[in-house]
This record gives structure tokens, C-alpha cells and sequence, in this order.
């Protein structure tokens, strides 16, 4: 294959299947492959072997808890770890009357609460360095518009995004690139719609391809919209907080409607430096409600609760439901 | 959900439930890890369990620079090159190695299975991590301490090594394909 011919190498297009392309080459491997039968075809071969590989199943054998030796060596490391019983007289019976020892152990507490404060406080900073503040628009934005259309269809399978309306990250904001024709919008998500409190809210890497529904689409893209109208007028986070909790309260932006969801199966997103890709998955929009009404978190339970929203400010909860393919019918990742 | 992570660490500050947690998640991949390489599904039971006692008995030195994940495999790979050592060493003795169990598995699997067989070891190794274990390429070059850029020329290599496979070993089935009426055993014995 030649590279006059492809801007990728036949590696990297293996690479870029595998969800292993930096955003940027993503895009560029995705746009190019729309394009080119014969990427297709060496696409199709990877996918096919590893979908031959898959029939090759371990069946586990009936034992599946923990073994005695192994149970005993658990039980010997956890009784290791509970604190030494401290003769309760013999304490009695002298210092522990001793108004000094209350003093310096009063001392000691508020010593070790000061220096847990300091250092939670230095670790949330050394969290923060890597993306302090927000990057210039170019960090942002994606110099190949087809590419950021390409990457905006991954975020749902085909048959849904092919006829979606496509959104754009332009200089003023995100713009029409294509008309849709089923109620669904496809864009590609930029950092500051992590929660607020993220380290990564100023990551310019971050690349997250959505597929909002008719119903996400009138009730929760308009978040999307106001926060990057926002971000692109400058506004510090404090400003922008304060702004979306009047907003909600004067009802100039709507609540979930019913059935709202969104579809996030590219896997050529990158939803953060800590998660990459993550998995696919699809999400459910609703007012702010306990997570404990769809069991999630639960041990076991596939159903997780989103942070990104959940009141901090805008009112409304999100639940995450990962599915085992991507977008384009390749197997994921178990969780 | 809790990451593995957190649940390491609260492990590490002696919860079972954390514990009990991770081997609820990781069992079945630990013996699918074992199952695949070895053959010998007691033994991968045996070997699953005992990266947990290994988890157990270093719990103390986990630090989090790396994911639970790519920790337990690398535990893994350990305990089974300590096994193909004794794999070996028992065979060159008994001057005969234990036969891979096949009884039941289908067609398509043993496919799969002598294909995999026929790939270079180290590149057998990467594309089966990749493949089965789901590790990404730079966990993989953690692992098994080689470059990343080695791991996807490698990648790339063994599956389109194992695509002619599985393609000639296709053709053969084919042009070995009995007459209707012919009985499978004769079929299979002959590949």
C-alpha cells in the first residue's frame, strides 16, 4: 500500500480499528477509510479474524468461588490489617487521665486533619496542572471538517447516523455541516462538557462523539450549546456556573424530555487522557433523580450514573449503559 | 461502578468485600487466560487461583501506577511461564508431552486453535492479549517489556499471518469435504 495514496499506513489502520489512534490520526483514518475500498477491505479482514478468534471460548468448570488455601491466606492478610486490642484498664488506670495526654492527642488530631486538608488540597492541584486553564480555540477546534463530520457519524451505527443532522465545532460555535433527515444530531463533544470540577475540563485533546436523539436533541444539546457559547465568550467557570443555574431557573433551558438518549459507540473518541475511548455505550436522560432508581453502581448492576451533569449545576442525571459493539459492529471491550 | 483501582486499594486497607469484588470480575478472564494457553482446564483453574493468592500476598506493595488489570495479567503471565517450565521438564523426562483436550470442541475452534498454534510464540503471545485479554498496546509492551510501536508491527503481522492461515486451512476443509453420506469421523481424522 502505498502512503502516496494513503495518508495511513496499513499499521495504523489496524491500530485505529483497535481504538488505539491519538484523536487527531483517528479522524484522519476514519475520513479516509469512508473514501477508500481498499482500506475497506483490509478492515473488513482484521475485523473478520477477530471475529473467527471470538469463537474460541474457554467454558469455566463448575468451581468458580474462592479455593480453602486461598480463602485461609485471605482471611490470615485481612486479620493482619485490624489494629491491636489495647488492654483497656492498663490505660485506665494512669494516662488516659492525664489532662496533658487529652491535650496532645487533641493537638495530634487537629495535626493530622491539617495535613490530610493540605495534602488533599496539593494533590487536586497536581491534578489540575495538566489542563490549568483553557487552551487557544485552534487547540480545540479540528482543522479537517470532514474529518470532525467522519468522527461525528462514528458516535452511532450508520444506519442512524448516515441520516442524522451533523454539527460542527466552528470559531463562534458549533455550525450545521450536514442536514438530517431521522430527528437525530451527531457532534463531536469538546472538554468543557466534563463536570465542572474535572481536570480535564480544559483538555484540548478531548474528542467525545455523541448521537443525540430527536428528544436529547431539543432537551439536552441546548446544554451543549450554552456551555460552548460560553467557553468561546470567555467566561471563567465560576461565571459559567452561576449562568446555567439561572438559566435552569428561569426555564430558558428545558428538562429531559421523556426518552431522551444518546448513543456513544465511536471508537475513535477520546473522552478523556484517564479513560481514552472507554467503551461504547449509550446514555439516558432525566430531572435529577437518586441513581438508585435504575440500581446504578450496584455490585453487578451494567447501569452506572454519569457525574458530567447530577445537579453541579444543571439539574438532570444521566445513566450509562455500555453495549459490546462499536458503532461500526466490531466487538468491545468487556468493562 | 467502582474502578478496579479503588477496589484494590480498599483491599489493600483490608476490605473482603473489595476482594471478593475483584474475583467475581476477574475469575473467568484468568482462566480463559490459562484455558487458552495451556488446554488443560484444571490446570487453568488451578493457575487462576493462584494469581489471587499472589494478589493476596503482595497486597501490601500494590501501588496504583498501573491498571489492576494489566497487574493481574502480568501475575498471570508469570505463573504460566513458571508452568510451561514445568511443562517442559516433565516432558523431557516422560519423553511425551500431555496431550491438549479437544474431545467435544467444535470445527471452527480447533480452526482457530491450530491457526493461533502456528504463529511465531512472541507474536502468538501479543495478538492473543490483544485478542482475548483485550489489553491495549501499551499495556502489552508493559507486559512483556518490548516497545509499543513493536507490539502493533507485531500485531499486524500475526493477523495477517493468521488470516492465511485460517484461509488455507478453509480451502483444505473444502477440497477435503467429503460426499454426502460420508461419515464425519473420517472427516475429521484426515485434517
Amino acid at each position: 500500500m502505498s502512503t502516496n495514496r494513503h495518508p495511513i499506513e496499513q499499521e495504523e489502520l489496524m491500530a485505529y480499528l483497535d481504538g488505539e489512534l491519538p484523536a487527531d490520526q483517528a479522524t484522519e483514518a476514519l475520513s479516509h477509510m469512508e473514501l477508500c475500498p481498499e482500506c475497506q477491505t483490509l478492515a473488513a479482514d482484521c475485523r473478520g479474524v477477530s471475529e473467527q478468534l471470538m469463537a474460541w471460548e474457554v467454558e469455566s468448570t463448575d468451581e468458580v468461588g474462592i479455593r480453602p488455601h486461598i480463602n485461609a491466606a485471605l482471611e490470615e492478610r485481612l486479620q493482619k490489617r485490624k489494629p491491636a486490642k489495647v488492654s483497656l484498664p492498663r490505660l485506665q488506670n494512669s494516662v488516659m487521665t492525664s489532662r496533658w495526654v487529652w491535650a496532645g492527642a487533641f493537638a495530634l488530631v487537629c495535626l493530622a486533619v491539617g495535613l490530610t486538608v493540605m495534602l488533599s488540597r496539593n494533590r487536586n492541584e497536581d491534578r489540575s496542572t495538566a489542563y490549568p486553564s483553557m487552551a487557544s480555540i485552534e487547540q480545540y477546534l479540528m482543522p479537517d471538517r470532514n474529518a470532525e463530520i467522519a468522527l461525528a457519524r462514528s458516535a452511532a451505527p450508520q444506519s442512524i447516523s448516515s441520516d442524522a443532522k451533523i454539527l460542527v465545532l466552528g470559531w463562534r460555535g458549533y455550525e450545521t455541516a450536514r442536514e438530517g433527515k431521522n430527528g437525530f444530531v451527531c457532534l463531536v463533544e469538546r472538554s468543557w462538557m466534563s463536570p465542572f470540577n474535572s481536570a480535564e475540563f480544559w483538555n484540548p485533546k478531548v474528542r467525545v462523539p455523541g448521537c443525540f436523539n430527536a428528544a436529547a436533541a431539543r432537551s439536552i444539546l441546548p446544554i451543549t450549546m450554552k456551555r460552548t457559547e460560553m467557553v468561546l465568550a470567555g467566561l471563567s467557570k465560576a461565571q459559567m456556573i452561576d449562568r446555567m443555574k439561572s438559566e435552569f431557573d428561569n426555564k430558558e433551558l428545558p428538562t429531559p424530555e421523556p426518552g431522551a438518549m444518546c448513543y456513544m459507540m465511536s471508537r475513535a473518541g477520546h473522552l478523556s487522557d484517564a479513560i481514552g475511548h472507554y467503551v461504547p455505550h449509550l446514555m439516558f436522560y432525566f430531572s435529577l433523580t437518586d441513581k438508585s432508581s435504575w440500581g446504578a453502581d450496584l455490585p453487578d448492576s451494567p447501569v452506572t450514573m454519569n457525574p458530567q451533569f447530577q445537579g453541579g449545576p444543571e439539574p438532570i442525571t444521566e445513566f450509562v449503559i455500555p453495549v459490546g459493539k462499536w458503532s461500526d459492529g466490531t466487538a468491545a471491550p468487556a468493562m | 461502578m467502582i474502578s478496579d483501582e479503588a477496589l484494590m486499594l480498599e483491599f489493600q486497607g483490608g476490605s473482603r468485600a473489595a476482594f471478593d469484588e475483584l474475583f467475581a470480575r476477574y475469575h473467568k478472564p484468568l482462566f480463559g487466560f490459562f484455558g487458552r494457553r495451556l488446554n488443560n482446564s484444571a490446570r487453568a483453574e488451578d493457575l487462576a487461583q493462584e494469581t489471587f493468592l499472589a494478589v493476596i500476598r503482595a497486597a501490601s506493595r500494590y501501588e496504583p501506577r498501573a491498571l489492576v488489570r494489566t497487574y493481574l495479567y502480568g501475575i498471570a503471565l508469570k505463573l504460566l511461564a513458571a508452568e510451561r517450565r514445568k511443562i517442559l521438564t516433565s516432558s523431557t523426562s516422560s519423553q511425551s508431552a500431555p496431550e491438549p483436550e479437544t474431545g467435544g470442541t467444535p470445527e471452527s475452534v480447533l480452526w482457530v486453535r491450530q491457526a493461533i498454534e502456528k504463529l511465531d510464540a512472541p507474536e502468538r503471545e501479543i495478538l492473543m492479549l490483544r485478542e482475548y485479554e483485550q489489553l491495549s498496546y501499551s499495556d502489552i509492551a508493559e507486559l512483556l517489556r518490548i516497545p509499543v510501536n513493536t507490539v502493533r508491527s507485531r500485531l499486524f503481522r500475526s493477523r495477517l499471518a493468521l488470516k492465511g492461515h485460517l484461509e488455507s486451512q478453509a480451502k483444505n476443509n473444502s477440497a477435503l469435504r467429503p460426499s454426502a453420506g460420508q461419515p464425519r469421523a473420517e472427516r475429521r481424522g484426515m485434517q
